[in-house]
């Protein structure tokens, strides 16, 4: 889950993080407007100080209007529901800090860079030495010595107050299940440092055990954005897509596999639609009314099935409640096979749906099907 | 010999009380696996399939002496029960599960460095060493003894190219799945240097997919160190930018982590490149 900047700085804040004073505003409640101050776009989507969600306001009047310009924008696509204004801070220098984890190498990893307030990912490609990547092993923790080359890559002179500053950080995100915390940028003030932005992804395999946390961020993005959080969608993928043939498999490499064919035998997928690799009729069920729902125009159905932990009696079933309750006129074309194939094959013929064995077979009559084939 | 697994692996099944757990210690024992115990807290004394359950891992190594773990154990009791099969001297543990949290994953990879123990997963439909044993998902009759070794990140994918080459007739020494990430236990590149030890295996198969260097990684060390023919099948050379197609890691972002940027990699590491796992097969009977 991605949070606000006003829910990363308010988890700042409750972690004693330094973060300019400030309130949030909407349309409905402007009461927390303030001058002078920075009026700040809350979405979700990086880059918006390029894109015009970040003004500064010296007088109130200014403030009024940098939030009316800035309720009526749209960022990326993200209408804009809500603003932090904040209190301006002296700079004196910025840095970018990150904390997150690079699954290639099973690690956590800090990012530090001098280059703050830049779009850290351009710094990587263009000059990556400007960037210091420290991996730390979560179970021996942040070593002081990681901390000090850290300040000294920065040049940040105060290695005591950085020091505390990172600890409250590291601890932050392991005791929330972050799997980011991105300060860009994180400056130095008369007063030592600060947070000026605050990035936060929660883990949502952590949900479970972090509920009252979950919750809180969840109901706080309702009431002040508006918005719902994204739908829970189980372990369904669907990514809709241009073409003909609608798809569904029970495995992402198999799925893309079905893609890269379906493409090379001269057809167009309509979706990408996988269900994970340990599922059960409903979620069989859910994938089909999921396809036909958002491409009700398909010109075949291919469905692409290869059980090891899924049971493929239990994805027939699926596949035969839902046309049982649904009957669609377009051709299917199933091809199933593995754990309990026999029984899944027996479900299938009983309900007088034919089956394949061998994928470019089905590819090939799913492609033939939907460019109106017989 | 094969690499993970072999005849002489004796298997500890955790949470071999569950749906999943039952279900899957029946297909590993009619494969011949040697499944020696279960563990579920709680449920020691009771059997599985006729398999003894004891309520700790150190309890079930007294008794019957594992080497290997696979875990069905639920995400959220996931870590403990790694810890538990690690400290009590397991040294290859198969994590199943999907959905850990990623800080239980970085910690029980931690650990497991730590200790010298080799983790497949988490997510991962394990590991088959055909004839020999199997310890996963793999379904039995797609595969069969040879001398061709294949390492896939997507369980699915490392059944449908194992159909294929045992419906050619070209047999397997070992197949591995290692997940769909975004955080591996084991990588390609693991894989391939013991393929490239293991006498048993004479052709090795590369399978990715879309995302991340993993892929890249893997043809560094094949350039540098592998003789043996490599063949390779990456995936989602059709795929779209920006969208995770089913595994986290799946994504292509700008012009990174695309199938072609892979492709072109293990190309030049000498790796003979498919697009199919029927063209897989077109390429293992042209090296003969």
């Amino acid at each position: 889950m991605k949070l606000y900047e006003f829910q990363g700085k308010a988890l700042f804040r409750e972690a004693g993080i330094p973060v300019p004073g400030g309130a949030v505003v909407t349309a409905a409640d402007r009461t927390g407007l303030f001058a002078p101050s920075v009026v700040k776009a809350q979405v979700l989507s990086g880059g918006r100080g390029k894109a015009g969600g970040v003004l500064l306001a010296d007088t109130p009047e200014e403030a009024a209007k940098a939030a009316d310009t800035i309720l009526s924008m749209e960022l990326k696509g993200e209408r804009v529901q809500a603003l932090l204004v904040e209190e301006k801070a002296t700079i004196r220098a910025e840095y970018y800090l990150a904390v997150t984890f690079d699954g290639e190498e099973r690690t956590p990893l800090f990012m530090a860079s001098a280059a703050g307030g830049m779009d850290i990912e351009t710094v990587a490609e263009r000059t990556p030495e400007k960037i210091l990547k420290l991996p730390v092993d979560p179970l021996w923790g942040l070593a002081d010595y990681k901390i000090r080359a850290m300040a000294d890559f920065l040049g940040y002179g105060d290695r005591r107050e950085f020091a505390e500053f990172v600890r409250k950080m590291w601890k932050l995100f392991r005791e929330k299940d972050a799997v980011l915390v991105e300060i860009n940028p994180l400056v130095a003030t008369d007063n030592g440092l600060m947070a000026l932005d605050a990035k936060i992804e929660l883990d949502d395999d952590a949900g479970p055990r972090q509920k009252a946390l979950f919750e809180t961020m969840s109901a706080e993005r309702r009431r002040i954005t508006g918005s719902a959080a994204e739908a829970d969608t189980g372990t369904i993928t669907y990514v809709p897509l241009d073409g003909a043939v609608g798809f569904i498999s029970d495995g992402a490499g198999t799925g893309m596999l079905t893609l890269d064919l379906i493409r090379d035998f001269g057809g167009e997928a309509a979706d990408f639609c996988e269900m994970g690799g340990l599922t059960s009729p409903q979620v069989m069920y859910d994938a089909m009314k999921a396809v036909f729902t958002d491409k009700p125009d398909i010109k075949s159905l291919l469905i692409v099935l290869i059980g090891g932990f899924n049971r493929m009696d239990e994805m027939a079933e699926g596949i035969v409640r839902y046309l049982e309750e649904n009957p669609v006129s377009v051709p299917l074309v199933v091809r199933l096979c593995g754990t309990m194939e026999e029984e899944g094959k027996a479900i299938m013929k009983e309900a007088g749906l034919p089956v394949y064995d061998d994928l470019r077979t089905a590819v090939t009559d799913a492609v033939r099907f939907a460019a109106g084939g017989d | 010999m094969a690499v993970l697994v072999d005849g002489n692996t004796r298997v500890i099944v955790q949470g071999i009380t569950g749906k999943s757990g039952i279900l899957q210690t029946r297909t590993l024992l009619e494969y011949g696996t040697r499944v020696v115990a279960g563990v579920t807290p709680g449920k020691g004394g009771t059997v599985v399939e006729g398999v003894p359950v004891y309520d700790s891992v150190a309890d079930a190594m007294k008794e019957t002496s594992p080497n290997a773990a696979i875990s069905f154990v639920p995400p959220m009791f996931a870590k403990d029960a790694a810890y538990e099969a690690m400290e009590a001297g397991i040294g290859l543990l198969v994590l199943t599960m999907e959905g850990i949290p990623k800080h239980d994953v970085l910690d029980v990879l931690s650990y497991a460095r730590g200790r010298g123990v080799r983790v497949l997963g988490p997510g991962t439909a394990g590991v088959i060493s055909p004839g020999k044993c199997k310890l996963g998902a793999h379904p039995a009759r797609m595969f069969r003894e040879g001398k061709v070794g294949v390492v896939s990140k997507s369980g699915a994918l490392s059944y449908e190219v194992g159909k294929t080459l045992t419906d050619a007739g070209i047999g397997q020494s070992t197949v591995v799945a290692l997940g769909g990430g975004p955080i591996w236990g084991t990588n390609q590149r693991e894989i391939v240097e013991l393929f490239n030890g293991d006498p048993e295996t004479e052709i090795v198969v590369v399978l990715g997919e879309i995302g991340g260097g993993t892929e890249i990684a893997a043809a560094e060390y094949i350039g540098e160190q592998v003789r043996k023919p490599v063949v390779s099948l990456i995936v989602g050379r059709a795929a779209p930018e920006g969208k995770s197609l089913g595994h986290a890691g799946a994504i292509i972002r700008g012009n990174k982590g695309t199938a072609a940027s892979k492709m072109e990699a293990l190309e030049r590491a000498g790796a003979h490149l498919a697009t199919s796992p029927a063209q897989v097969v077109e390429i293992i009977r042209k090296l003969g």
